[in-house]
């Protein structure tokens, strides 16, 4: 048992005295260039201001070219000894995609070949990314931060060697007691990269901010683009459908006008021809309004319509939800259509026989559950049903999960932040 | 029969009033409004009333709550339930008190003015009506698979029509059957869904009743 603790103890001083050197030898590079660069210009002649030129240049291109290697080695090491994965939050290069005049274009500019193309992109991504700033700005920390406080331990041991080279009592005083600051200090001295990384490390304001714009632009076209082709479908369903029966229906009643006095049996004829023309054209209007914005949607809400729409189903689904909710009308409506295609799916690809239907809140969050108890299999596919769905979703920075074994049964998660809750 | 119309459309309640007279009945009131309908109900006590669901002030479902309310106060004043979509869930809320005297239509159901005004006379005798499209919808609803295993094709079609609030004689008439054979079905399903209820008027609600509210 005392063996087995003190066993444990000397692995973990011998492991920490290793992660502590790891630790120095990534923050101190960049403090190390700019040493090296001012023992240079002092060797050269400090009052001569032309031999200072070479030392500022090392110490430019090394602080730049050494600062995005020494976060990611960071970031590496605390993700590896401790799990805390930070994220890096660099831009990543878009598409470069060939034009029909057969130049590249790479986002910013265009190429003659595709190699250019990517190598301009990297350039400009490289020295126009706003986490340039928070990298050089970490080196600084880091150095001090955590630097300094993991290199207690060499220090020790460097203070050890040179007391127990030297003779006498004194020497040989200092040299214990840098043994035993190294070793007390060892398990502990590495640790201040974490909070340090975590706290440093991190997108910056500014980065997050042009991530966001990105994912707002592309958001932004993908509703464009749904919006147009939505309107598009509605006008050619009131053209093709309800417009073309009015006139059919003006035609008749029009003819039944003029038989009126000659032939009257006729004239009634058309006019019960009239009467289910209205009522044919009623259905398709009703039809396409469904397909819009459900009116139980508009008059009762989204628990009310769901419960609706679930005793149409021809699935057995039940709708658990006791909630008091009135949300914006966007929201609803997307979530009501959410619900119904995959209630649809269900039937259609899942051929389930029972469906049930969750709608919670959690804190500020619309939680909508999905389940069925068909043969499961469900995956987003780029282009496919729930891949639109997702986007929807998106677009109130709501998010969709998905777990479908196959075999069943498939459930599927909605979730949308909510602030009016 | 003294009837109350309520519907916000002025050319519609027109249309409608002019429709009723012509069929020799009193309209003693109309409403434009949810308020205005509770009033008009509760002040006049209609022999039925025909009520839109979409209504001012919030245009959302105000004339239903208000035939919803007038109905608490007076239990069984029948209502018929006007709307341009048809709902299983508002069917059930509307049936759910168990008393009957009422009708659920399309607002195109006005277009077959003689059926119209035989299901408003249905529904002030307390019988119930319903649109043909409520009961497709709950013929091919998932819910009602259960319930209607039993069933023989020709007593599912019994039992729609029935639904939909048909007397066994005009039952008889769109299948081409006597109407004693008719009762014999009626009787059949009446056994197997469990409704033993005496009053055959009482026992057509239940009829619908068990079709809606069956889990």
């Amino acid at each position: 048992m005392v063996m087995r603790q003190l066993g444990a103890w000397v692995a973990d001083v011998c492991v920490g005295f290793w992660r502590s050197c790891l630790v120095v030898a990534a923050t101190m590079v960049i403090p190390a260039v700019w040493a090296g660069a001012i023992a240079l210009g002092i060797w050269w002649g400090a009052a001569n201001p032309w031999s200072w030129v070479a030392p500022v240049v090392l110490v430019c291109v090394g602080t730049l070219g050494l600062s995005r290697p020494v976060c990611r080695v960071v970031r590496h090491l605390v993700a590896r000894w401790t799990g805390t994965v930070i994220p890096s939050g660099y831009r990543r290069p878009g598409p470069v995609t060939r034009l029909s005049t057969g130049y590249w274009w790479n986002g910013f500019s265009y190429e003659r070949t595709s190699r250019d193309a990517v190598m301009d992109q990297k350039m400009r991504l490289r020295w126009s990314d706003p986490a340039n700033w928070r990298d050089l700005r970490f080196t600084a920390i880091v150095a001090v931060g955590a630097g300094v406080v993991a290199a207690v331990p060499l220090a020790g041991v460097a203070a050890a060697a040179l007391g127990f080279s030297g003779s006498g009592l004194a020497p040989h005083f200092v040299g214990v007691l840098g043994v035993v600051v190294a070793v007390a200090a060892s398990p502990y001295a590495w640790r201040p990269v974490e909070p340090v990384g975590v706290r440093f490390l991190r997108a910056s304001a500014a980065m997050a901010l042009a991530d966001r714009v990105d994912e707002l632009t592309a958001q932004r076209a993908d509703t464009t683009v749904a919006q147009a082709a939505e309107i598009r479908r509605i006008e050619r369903d009131l053209h093709d459908g309800a417009q073309a029966r009015l006139v059919a229906l003006g035609l008749s009643l029009a003819t039944a006008d003029k038989l009126m006095d000659t032939n009257p049996e006729q004239a009634r004829a058309l006019m019960r021809e009239a009467r289910v023309g209205a009522a044919t054209s009623l259905t398709e209007l009703r039809e396409l309004v469904q397909g819009i914005n459900p009116p139980v949607l508009n008059e009762r809400g989204l628990i009310d319509a769901v419960r609706a729409f679930a005793l149409d189903s021809p699935l057995e689904v039940t709708v658990d939800a006791d909630v008091e909710l009135r949300l914006d009308p966007p929201i609803e409506s997307a979530l009501y259509f959410g619900i119904a295609e995959l209630v649809t799916n269900a039937v259609k690809h899942a051929r389930a026989s029972r469906g049930r239907i969750t709608i919670d809140v959690d804190g500020t969050d619309i939680v909508v559950e999905v389940e069925d108890d068909g043969r499961g299999g469900a995956d987003v596919r780029a282009g496919g049903g729930l891949a639109g769905l997702r986007r929807r979703l998106t677009v109130f920075d709501g998010t969709l999960e998905i777990t479908s074994p196959a075999g069943g049964p498939t459930r599927v998660r909605m979730m949308v932040p909510c602030e009016s809750l | 029969m003294r009837i109350v119309v309520a519907e916000d459309l002025y050319l519609l309640r027109d249309g409608m009033v002019r429709l009723i007279e012509a069929y020799g009945h009193e309209v003693v009131a109309t409403a434009a409004t949810g308020p205005e309908t509770l009033d008009a109900l509760l002040e006049w006590r209609p022999d039925v009333a025909v009520v839109d669901v979409r209504m001012p002030p919030g245009q959302s479902d105000e004339g239903l709550r208000a035939a919803l309310a007038a109905r608490r106060e007076v239990p069984a004043l029948p209502v018929l339930i006007l709307s341009q979509h048809v709902e299983q869930l508002y069917a059930r809320e509307l049936l759910a008190d168990g008393t009957g005297g009422i009708g659920y239509f399309l607002k195109e159901s006005v277009f077959d003015a003689d059926q119209f005004i035989d299901a408003l006379e249905r529904v002030a005798a307390g019988g119930t009506a319903m649109d043909p499209a409520v009961i497709a919808k709950l013929l091919s609803s998932g819910s009602s698979n259960r319930l209607l295993e039993g069933l023989t094709e020709r007593e599912h079609s019994v039992l729609g029509l029935m639904a939909e609030g048909l007397s066994n004689q005009a039952i008889g008439r769109r299948l081409f059957l006597s109407e004693s054979a008719i009762s014999k079905y009626t009787t059949s399903m009446f056994g197997k869904l469990g409704i033993t209820d005496d009053d055959s008027n009482n026992r057509r609600v239940l009829v619908v009743l068990t079709y809606l509210n069956n889990p």
